[in-house]
């Protein structure tokens, strides 16, 4: 193969594992309301847990980080996800109780900062600033696959993993359980009133959505094989979040297209460009302005993404409107063209 | 003995910095009601305009250029508010899509400066100060001078909101904006000159940080956010006065945790600061109940 299908993928894999990122920023903020501006530290999580469970014992290879158990691939991906979770709980726990969506907006964004700082500076947990390396890469052995033939291995692997997690999301998303999220983010005081405990309700929004976080950042450590600070600077949720409002918020298929264009098309597709003589980095920084016009461009122009929330309709709704007693139905981004003063 | 009463002194320094940024992200926030996540960028923008003044084109005192460098943020302020922010707020009534867009331009800025002065530490021309020495405390002309500054601006704007009729109308629309338009407040007009107020005071924190610190980077603007996030956080959202407070206890406790614990683990004081407030008194020390 050419280094061109190499190329290709990369953008393949970076394709599948931002589709599972904004999956799960989606059930958080897009179903439930919550706007978790820490996402990337989820990410992060997963990620270092991931690299950190599959490295052999820490003594002897150069670098400091807590576990190194040597587990085998699926289990330390799914080892990733759940710790993402469990602290999510704990954020929750602290964040989610009382605090108004500007507090909470700032505290989130003040927590993924200080994680970073604790992460860069305290070494003897994943080796700080200088990030985990020489992660193995899964299954290799098993397969007998070079550098080189890994890369089209697990964007396969990636694709799967993503269409079995797409797969639970919608059921997610069709049962009880992501009506009531739906509910909850149209207005958690009618949930509220109508017996259901909001709290409860986000906290296991908050808990589905770390996990798929922490999967998402897993497979990233997995298929580069190392995993550093620079990679989740705050600034990255905005980029899940633009995924998810490119594409379209309360949309799955909404998320895959989003991560086409933003995480594909914008953020990895411009890194194979020639470097612009004499303006290092230039292209990344110009990069990096466009997807930030870009959503303020889709927020203005088309708030419900490329692909909107579909208007569900219950049996009883569909009863009423043949009687012609229609009632309204709005989505998430429906009804927010009047004024709010 | 001598380390901590140093690190008192530092405190002072930060605490006037950041009560002068926290004073407008705080002005703003009561105004409009979003918060401001592109703020930091102000600051790097103001720094960096002060820079051109005073280092890279003009060659002017710092001062002076500190001043201009200020006065051309707040315009741009105005101008971004004009062309984005305000039009966001009148279309959407959810304060998520101000927040976002404040989040693009973050990075928009970010990348912009970092496209036009690269990503390279400067330091602004300015004299080598000797160091001098009042009571137990070690501090340049040049600190001494960033927390007169500091001082003048808190008894400034807290004399505004106090006895002119532009801070009465102020604290009218941050009280309750309807009621100030139908008692005859322009509050257009008043936004524009909040977000002038809130452009310049981010600006003069920009280039007062990086005087204090000898350095201006294209990120420190957005570190430091977290900061005043936490400062405001902690006197309590939208309330001016306790953002002077805030500001006080972050930064002293910051710089004086410097003395004790390493240095790097600065900002997590005042994030464990920041989550002992939620968790305690989770509207701020100062809030005040809003209608």
């Amino acid at each position: 193969m050419s280094a061109f299908w190499y190329y290709v993928f990369t953008l393949v894999f970076f394709l599948f594992d931002y589709f599972i990122l904004a999956m799960g920023l989606n059930i958080q903020y897009g179903e439930t309301g919550i706007l978790n501006f820490a996402y990337i530290a989820f990410v992060a999580i997963g990620a270092y847990v991931t690299g950190a469970a599959s490295l052999p014992n820490a003594a002897g290879t150069g670098q400091q980080y807590i576990m190194g158990w040597g587990l085998p691939f699926p289990f330390n991906l799914l080892l990733g996800g759940l710790v993402a979770s469990a602290v999510a709980v704990l954020v929750a726990f602290i964040v989610l109780r009382r605090l108004r969506t500007d507090y909470l907006a700032m505290v989130l964004v003040s927590l993924s900062l200080v994680l970073y700082d604790v992460i860069n500076n305290y070494v003897p947990l994943f080796n700080g600033a200088d990030g985990l390396y020489n992660v193995p890469q899964p299954m290799a052995g098993i397969f007998h696959l070079t550098t080189n033939s890994f890369i089209p291995f697990f964007a396969v692997v990636t694709g799967l993993i993503a269409l079995l997690m797409w797969f639970f999301m919608s059921r997610i998303m069709k049962s009880p359980l992501g009506r009531t999220f739906r509910a909850i983010r149209d207005d958690d005081g009618v949930a509220g009133a109508l017996g259901k405990n909001p709290f409860g309700y986000k906290l296991t929004s908050m808990i589905i959505g770390a996990f798929y976080a922490g999967v998402g950042g897993g497979l990233i450590i997995q298929f580069g094989g190392s995993f550093n600070p620079t990679a989740w600077l705050p600034g990255e949720t905005f980029v899940v979040f633009a995924v998810i409002i490119v594409g379209g918020v309360g949309n799955n298929v909404g998320m895959l297209v989003g991560a086409l264009v933003v995480e594909t098309l914008l953020i990895h597709l411009p890194a194979f460009l020639p470097e612009i003589p004499g303006h290092p980095g230039l292209i990344e920084y110009i990069d990096t302005m466009v997807v930030g016009a870009l959503l303020m461009v889709m927020l203005w122009f088309r708030p419900q993404g490329v692909v909107p929330e579909r208007v569900r309709k219950s049996a009883g709704m569909l009863a009423d409107r043949a009687r012609g007693r229609g009632r309204e139905l709005t989505t998430a981004t429906e009804g927010q063209g009047k004024s709010g003063e | 003995m001598t380390l901590f009463w140093l690190s008192v002194g530092f405190g002072f320094v930060t605490a006037s910095v950041l009560a002068i940024a926290a004073v407008g992200l705080s002005l703003q926030f009561g105004i409009t009601n979003y918060i401001n996540f592109a703020y930091g960028d102000f600051m790097a923008l103001g720094a960096y305009f002060t820079y051109v003044f005073n280092a890279e084109f003009f060659h002017w005192n710092v001062w002076i250029a500190t001043v201009c460098g200020s006065l051309l943020m707040g315009v741009l302020a105005v101008i971004i508010n004009h062309l984005l922010f305000s039009r966001f707020a009148r279309r959407f009534s959810k304060t998520f899509y101000v927040m976002i867009v404040t989040f693009g331009l973050s990075l928009i800025i970010l990348n912009v400066v970092y496209s036009i002065w690269g990503p390279d530490v400067r330091a602004y021309a300015m004299p080598i100060e000797r160091v001098v020495r009042i009571g137990p405390f070690l501090l340049t002309r040049d600190q001494l001078l960033v927390m007169a500054i500091s001082v003048v601006v808190m008894v400034g704007v807290a004399v505004m909101l106090k006895t002119t009729r532009l801070g009465k109308s102020m604290r009218a629309m941050s009280d309750n904006t309807t009621l100030a338009m139908t008692s005859g407040i322009d509050t257009r007009r008043i936004t524009t000159i909040t977000w002038f107020l809130s452009g310049t005071l981010s600006g003069l924190a920009g280039a007062v940080l990086g005087i204090s610190e000898g350095n201006i980077t294209p990120a420190a603007g957005e570190l430091f956010l977290f900061v005043i996030f936490a400062a405001v956080i902690v006197g309590g959202v939208g309330s001016i006065y306790g953002a002077m407070a805030g500001a006080v206890i972050i930064g002293m406790a910051t710089e004086i945790s410097a003395a004790f614990i390493d240095p790097a683990y600065k900002l997590d004081v005042a994030f464990v600061i920041l989550i002992l407030t939620l968790l305690f008194r989770p509207n701020g020390l100062f809030s005040r109940p809003k209608g």
